[in-house]
């Protein structure tokens, strides 16, 4: 469960960039929240004060009750985050990418490994475990990334923009592994720039536009508040104008 | 608490290690080129030290107008010289470089001694030629000593001692002891070690940041329950250990080489055996402790590993600096001298490589600023991983 209060954050030297402003809402377990936004409107901060890397100018962000900044060891252990930035390290197999981000969070030994056997079962990744990621497609390097974001089984998983770059076979196995999640009763927060992305999976939508919420609900209640025939117009109309979407 | 805090310091340690191991062409080249410069670098040296030595003995000199003193070129031939024909070119030859010293004599030498003047002799060289110099020298002595064994004779041919004309008696006693002899070879034995100590972590240090930060894997190793300082002292410890090891095989290239290699006697009784390389290692472990901190605070500091390597140069600049400074600055060494890092490990390596051992309390105070360093470099890069600014720039 993800709460957010009035949390703020401005960047540059009179923090005249306004990154995030006044974003109030809550991602409750069992449900994937879409956090939708064209580029620039703040996901990414948005997503890093939850993680705890970025500290909020304002407000607060809750994990689970807990405070990302006060207490944001605890929120590290209990969230699992697919960042923007997802490099592996090229040197390492699969397998060792994951069981080094799975020492960090204090696992060790055979319930180590067979968490990892069980990762790569469900993604696919068995075949590769023992292979350098070096040569790794895309594809291969998000799952592995998904692995190591998973490896410590948290409740509350972050994904920013987790279907970039990758083919519509990947896309559609990360579709599936997310509803899996969502089964599990985990909490999701999926950013993205891709309506039909957020369309497809999301049961909740907060639209962020220039670092503030513009709408949120479940895709019907979107459509109704804008009157629009479909979820893109809808998106649109609440924008306000079509900037930032051609990406 | 602090045993998890300790697990995910050695993970990350581990982690650093498998994949340093891992890295073949970097690893090769550093490990090849510490191994190999030892003996490279020895072999030069010593042959070139043999070959001034070789001209020195074996004398050449070249005589214009033996024929007008038969006695001098006798005398030069029972030193065993050999004395060949000056060519007719040879002030042209001297400038290029060609031969190093010829003797002239004149030809109203025969005339002039016969009528109780100054028989005249005289030597061309070029002294700006350091290859040249040990040649001259040679042939200036042989003169003056035939000078000297001819004085003498007419001396005692009137039946006076040659202490009359040569009041003066002087005796050298030269102190320096047969390793201090090789004081240049050892400098640069000095040189190296300190060198290593530098470039052994380099490469490893900045990939472990910069080149963390580029492959865009910082971000999410900084998510994880992993705390800066323990991601920091895994890292450092990684980087340590590595140049430790290269610093380790630089010194063994040395030894083995020095030890057992057919190296070209030069009268340089080198002293580098177990005991000295014992003092090495050990007055280089602050250095190995300190730079492998310093070298991470510059990687931390870059987004890329091209800019790291860029910023490193300065570092390298200021070390391999140091020690030139020390060496031409030919005064006794100030007390102060073992609180400035390098300088003061540069000089007990140099006390080492005497034959001595280095004071205690000497090794104590060369420790102290290193350590300071070492601390502040590691707060450095701990407290860049906690801003929110490592996180941008791509």
């Amino acid at each position: 469960m993800i709460t957010l209060e009035r949390l703020a954050k401005a960047f540059g030297k009179r923090r005249e960039v306004h990154a995030v402003r006044d974003v109030t809402f809550d991602a409750p377990d069992g449900e994937i929240t879409g956090l939708l936004g064209p580029n620039g409107a703040g996901k990414t901060t948005l997503l890093r004060m939850i993680a705890t890397l970025v500290v909020p100018d304002a407000g607060c962000a809750l994990v689970d009750g807990l405070d990302a900044v006060a207490d944001r060891h605890a929120v590290r252990a209990r969230i699992g985050v697919l960042s923007d930035a997802r490099g592996l390290y090229s040197r390492l197999t699969a397998r060792e990418n994951v069981r080094y981000y799975g020492a960090l969070h204090g696992l060790s030994g055979a319930p180590l490994e067979q968490r990892i056997d069980a990762l790569f079962a469900t993604l696919g990744l068995a075949p590769i475990a023992e292979r350098r990621s070096a040569g790794f497609s895309q594809g291969e390097r998000m799952k592995v990334a998904i692995a190591r974001a998973l490896v410590h089984d948290p409740d509350t998983i972050l994904l920013d923009e987790p279907t970039n770059g990758l083919d519509i076979m990947s896309v559609r196995m990360l579709r599936g592994e997310l509803r899996a999640l969502r089964a599990q009763g985990k909490c999701l927060l999926f950013s993205s720039h891709v309506i039909q992305e957020v369309a497809a999976l999301c049961d909740r939508i907060v639209v962020l536009s220039q670092g503030r919420v513009v709408a949120q609900g479940t895709a019907c209640e979107l459509i109704a508040r804008a009157g629009t025939s479909g979820l893109e117009d809808a998106f649109v109309a609440l924008l306000g104008s079509d900037e930032g979407l051609a990406a | 608490m602090m045993t998890g805090a300790l697990a995910r310091t050695l993970a990350i340690l581990r982690k650093e290690l498998t994949d340093t191991r891992r890295d073949r062409r970097t690893g090769t080249v550093t490990l090849l080129s510490a191994v190999l410069a030892g003996p490279i670098f020895l072999l030069l040296i010593f042959n070139l030290i043999a070959s001034q030595a070789d001209r020195a003995r074996d004398i050449t000199l070249p005589v214009m107008g033996a024929e007008y003193a038969p006695a001098i070129v006798a005398f030069l031939q029972r030193q065993q010289v050999s004395v060949t024909k000056a060519p007719a070119d040879y002030d042209a030859q001297i400038r290029r470089g060609d031969l190093d010293v010829v003797l002239i004599i004149d030809a109203s030498f025969g005339k002039d001694v016969e009528q109780g003047k100054r028989g005249t002799v005289r030597l061309v060289f070029d002294r700006s030629r350091d290859r040249a110099r040990p040649a001259i020298d040679q042939a200036e002595s042989l003169l003056r000593g035939y000078n000297r064994l001819w004085g003498d004779q007419r001396l005692m041919l009137r039946g006076v001692t040659t202490s009359v004309a040569d009041p003066l008696l002087v005796e050298t006693a030269d102190l320096a002891t047969p390793q201090q002899s090789g004081a240049l070879v050892l400098f640069l034995v000095a040189y190296y070690g300190l060198f290593a100590s530098v470039m052994g972590g380099m490469a490893v240090a900045l990939d472990t940041t910069a080149g963390e930060r580029e492959r865009q894997s910082l971000e999410p190793l900084l998510m994880t329950p992993a705390r800066p300082a323990e991601i920091v002292i895994g890292k450092w410890l990684a980087v340590c250990a590595f140049d430790a090891l290269v610093v380790t095989l630089t010194l063994t290239g040395f030894y083995l080489t020095l030890a057992f290699a057919p190296l070209p006697s030069v009268g340089v009784p080198f002293l580098f055996g177990a005991r000295e390389f014992g003092r090495f290692l050990l007055v280089l472990v602050p250095m190995m402790l300190m730079l492998p901190a310093i070298l991470l605070y510059v990687g931390s500091r870059a987004r890329a590993y091209k800019e790291a390597q860029a910023n490193v140069s300065v570092l390298l600049f200021v070390v391999s600096l140091i020690p030139l400074v020390q060496l031409f600055m030919q005064r006794r060494e100030p007390g102060w001298l073992m609180l400035v890092p390098v300088s003061a490990q540069y000089s007990l390596l140099n006390t080492s490589l005497r034959g001595e051992a280095p004071a205690l309390a000497q090794l104590a105070l060369s420790c102290l600023a290193p350590a300071a360093l070492t601390v502040i470099a590691l707060v450095a890069v701990t407290r860049r991983l906690s801003r929110e600014s490592i996180l941008s720039g791509k």
